[in-house]
């Protein structure tokens, strides 16, 4: 199966209204077991510890399903992946954080930590920038 | 805090067509999205039928592949929204999908609204007393 087909059946199957279980032979680790238990008993974090998982299986599934779409896009598409400075614009435009309209310095500051972290993500840029600002104020 | 992000016609224009001048200004803020539901962040993308309609976005159609990938729930108009539209489109004069993306905004339970639009005043007129974070794309 390659990876669009991939993409497509994962989409199909996290869209469907069937709601049959089926018994996995999956292995969780016990600790985690246990804590997704108490999770459930003593802070109601779900009705079962079985939705528990299920709902988190189905988060992170629907955020892989994203990122592949997305990844996809980019591949047929490669002038529409947005820069660091783009995400860091847009993260601190979703987070409605003060320098938000500083887009000059976002990206002036997403070029920079690349250089010597080239995987930060637009959340460091954000944290790197702020200290920037309140240094420089 | 859950966070609810919604689109408006030409977000959701711009995110379906690749040569769209805003298309990589929307992916940008759908792949911070994507990056924070990995991290479990809970963040839901929606869009209004009206709206989706307007925009031209058939979910069977191959060209909106990335869009039905993206896991933008659909806010239907039903009865109860219709009625909330109707009375929004009659005071403030919008268009029908301003006054269903309105009724919207005035339904959910989410506190945490962000709208992402290229009309940053009629969100805000159609949004009655419900706090809106207006990002313009």
């Amino acid at each position: 199966m390659v990876k669009n087909e991939a993409i497509e059946r994962i989409a199909e199957l996290l869209d469907s209204s069937d709601t049959e279980t089926a018994n996995t032979s999956m292995r969780l680790p016990r600790a985690l077991r246990d804590a997704a238990a108490l999770a459930v008993e003593e802070l109601g974090a779900a009705p079962t510890a079985t939705t528990l998982t299920a709902v988190a299986l189905r988060g992170m599934l629907e955020a892989l399903l994203m990122q592949a779409a997305l990844d996809q896009h980019y591949g047929q598409h490669p002038q529409a992946r947005p820069s660091l400075g783009d995400l860091t614009v847009a993260a601190a435009e979703l987070d409605g954080h003060p320098l938000a309209g500083q887009s000059e310095l976002l990206y002036q500051s997403a070029a920079e930590i690349v250089r010597t972290h080239p995987g930060a993500n637009a959340d460091d840029v954000l944290l790197w920038a702020e200290a920037r600002a309140t240094a420089s104020a | 805090m859950s966070t609810l992000i919604l689109f408006d016609n030409e977000a959701v224009q711009a995110l379906g067509d690749p040569n769209h001048p805003k298309h990589r200004r929307v992916l940008s803020h759908v792949e911070v999205v994507a990056q924070r539901r990995r991290r479990a962040v809970p963040v839901t993308l929606a869009v209004p039928t009206t709206v989706r309609v307007e925009a031209g976005w058939d979910g069977m159609d191959r060209r909106w592949a990335l869009a039905n990938h993206l896991r933008i729930t659909d806010e239907p108009l039903g009865p109860a929204q219709a009625n909330v539209a109707a009375g929004i489109r009659s005071r403030t004069g919008v268009s029908v999908t301003d006054a269903h993306l309105g009724a919207v905004i005035r339904a959910t339970s989410v506190t945490n609204i962000t709208v992402l639009t290229s009309d940053t005043k009629d969100v805000r007129a159609v949004a009655g007393a419900r706090a809106v974070k207006v990002i313009a794309v």
